[in-house]
């Protein structure tokens, strides 16, 4: 099969998604990197490369862009009890408070946001997404899917804006340059396309992780003295 | 007949699966187990050091480790109000099936009924390095249901200068109330140079530890408590603890798995007054 560009509507429509000027507050979480800063666990732009590569190459968020994919593909069947699964999957696998606030305050932002610009379009969201509890990954596939995005893209982007989004924790922690962050960004972009290409390939019974330092780091967090970041 | 190829048959030949299965009812105020086992999982005579409403279980492995293909299913049912506690009487080992790489695998279900506390404290399980283990839990909790238990892993044999690079722990718990997750931890670790190196997973530590209790929604001055005894016990290895819906959960990773096991005895000591009301009384087969 030959693969077609998105076109020129599709294109907008996942930059806007994409963008970190999307009002969700994702700049308010560093999902552990503060935490490993302050312990000196990250020190430079090389450490926090390898530390997004691994969790690009095991970590959670392959979970979570995997369940961002069946959201997606629950919200085009307008399969309302499949969403309601994923999302308690998600809310069950998450096993920090912190990250779990975080997925769930981003997730209603974002459904707030798509209810504004359209609010017919939400029409079919289950009742119980629209109380506190969905979680962003699940926003995500649903918002994608409402635009009618195309699948692969979809997830290679809800990846980069992670790993943006992340690298701009990190630029303004570690402390690094513009320009570093930049590059870091540049270098993650064949880890990118390979965790997309295998999260795309999971079977549900395939949805393992291997989130160790994570776990501990949003865990220390928690207790963490002085905090610029909600995670 | 033709004969058939040695390495076809060897693992069959040689699989073990065992059973178990325990269920546990309240009569009066005693907890009774009944106990149904094959081998090589056998089950001693059960105590009660804490008096008549607790029953304390050791589960034994005869065969002394597990390869692969070997299966052990545990089926634990806890009838409403009973309380049981139940450990192994060693370590586990689980030995390195080179080159089949075929897993050793654990199916384990537990009901935990109304009112009724199930506390599940293995020793810990000695993962040999290239062995291939697949631990899978459900746990069901009924209203009112209380389910603590842990998990201590030891990647490889630290002391002859292992390091897990190769071998897989796969593993996936799941409990559950109403049907609803409240927690799904599905870990995959699957040995390699990166893996065993990287700060995002295991950080040259061999030793993995977890405590999860759930049940009920902790207050922030219990998970004080249990980061109190965290600050207390452990020198090297990296821990945190932070809540679930619906409970609490303490992970460790470093190098030792005494000092794993200390802290999480500590942090149950301290939070078992919170569920259960009384204080804990450690299991004979840990006194050493």
């Amino acid at each position: 099969m030959v693969e077609m560009p998105p076109s020129a509507p599709a294109l907008l429509s996942l930059l806007q998604l994409a963008s970190p000027a999307l009002p969700i507050g994702a700049y308010s979480y560093s999902e552990g990197i503060e935490s490993l800063i302050h312990q000196g666990q990250i020190t430079n732009a090389n450490a926090l490369a390898h530390w997004l590569t691994g969790e690009l190459a095991r970590g959670t968020i392959r979970l979570e862009a995997a369940v961002m994919m069946r959201a997606f593909r629950a919200w085009q069947q307008q399969d309302g009890a499949t969403l309601d699964m994923w999302n308690d999957w998600l809310s069950a696998v998450r096993d920090g408070e912190e990250l779990r606030n975080q997925s769930w305050q981003m997730g209603r932002s974002l459904l707030r946001l798509v209810g504004d610009l359209d609010p017919a379009g939400l029409a079919a969201l289950p009742d119980t997404l629209r109380s506190e509890r969905c979680n962003f990954a699940i926003a995500f596939g649903i918002t994608a899917a409402l635009w009618q995005l195309p699948q692969s893209e979809t997830i290679l982007v809800f990846l980069q804006s992670w790993t943006a989004n992340l690298i701009s924790a990190g630029v303004r922690l570690v402390p690094l340059g513009q320009t570093e962050g930049q590059r870091l960004l540049r270098q993650l972009a064949d880890p990118l396309q390979q965790a997309s290409q295998q999260i795309q390939g999971l079977s549900d019974d395939q949805l393992f992780a291997c989130s160790w330092g994570l776990s501990l780091a949003s865990m220390n967090h928690e207790t963490q003295y002085s905090r610029l970041f909600r995670s | 007949m033709t004969a058939v190829q040695p390495s076809a048959i060897l693992p069959q030949a040689q699989s073990w699966h065992g059973q178990a299965h325990l269920t546990y009812q309240r009569q009066g105020a005693k907890t009774i187990p009944l106990v149904e086992t094959q081998a090589p999982l056998k089950v001693q005579q059960p105590f009660y050091p804490e008096g008549s409403q607790a029953c304390h279980t050791v589960l034994l492995h005869t065969a002394g480790g597990m390869v692969g293909n070997d299966l052990l299913s545990i089926n634990i049912s806890l009838e409403a109000d009973a309380e049981a506690l139940i450990t192994t009487a060693a370590a586990a080992k689980i030995y390195s099936d080179h080159p089949q790489q075929l897993p050793a695998k654990i199916l384990g279900h537990a009901q935990v009924g109304p009112g009724a506390c199930l506390e599940w404290f293995p020793q810990e399980t000695i993962v040999f390095e290239g062995a291939h283990y697949h631990p899978q839990w459900r746990i069901d909790l009924a209203p009112g249901a209380t389910w603590v238990g842990w998990d201590i892993l030891r990647l490889g044999r630290t002391a002859r200068g292992e390091r897990f690079v190769r071998g897989e722990v796969r593993s996936h718990l799941g409990v559950f109330q109403n049907q609803q997750p409240l927690w799904i931890d599905p870990q995959q670790i699957l040995g390699s140079e990166a893996l065993w190196s990287s700060p995002q997973a295991l950080d040259e530590c061999p030793v993995l530890a977890t405590l999860a209790w759930l049940g009920r929604q902790p207050e922030v001055a219990w998970v004080n408590e249990a980061r109190a005894c965290g600050t207390d016990l452990i020198q090297r290895g990296t821990w945190g603890v932070t809540r679930l819906q619906q409970g609490l959960l303490c992970r460790y990773r470093g190098h030792s798995t005494t000092e794993a096991r200390r802290w999480l005895e500590a942090v149950w000591h301290q939070i078992r007054p919170h569920y259960l009301g009384r204080s804990a009384v450690s299991p004979r087969v840990w006194q050493r």
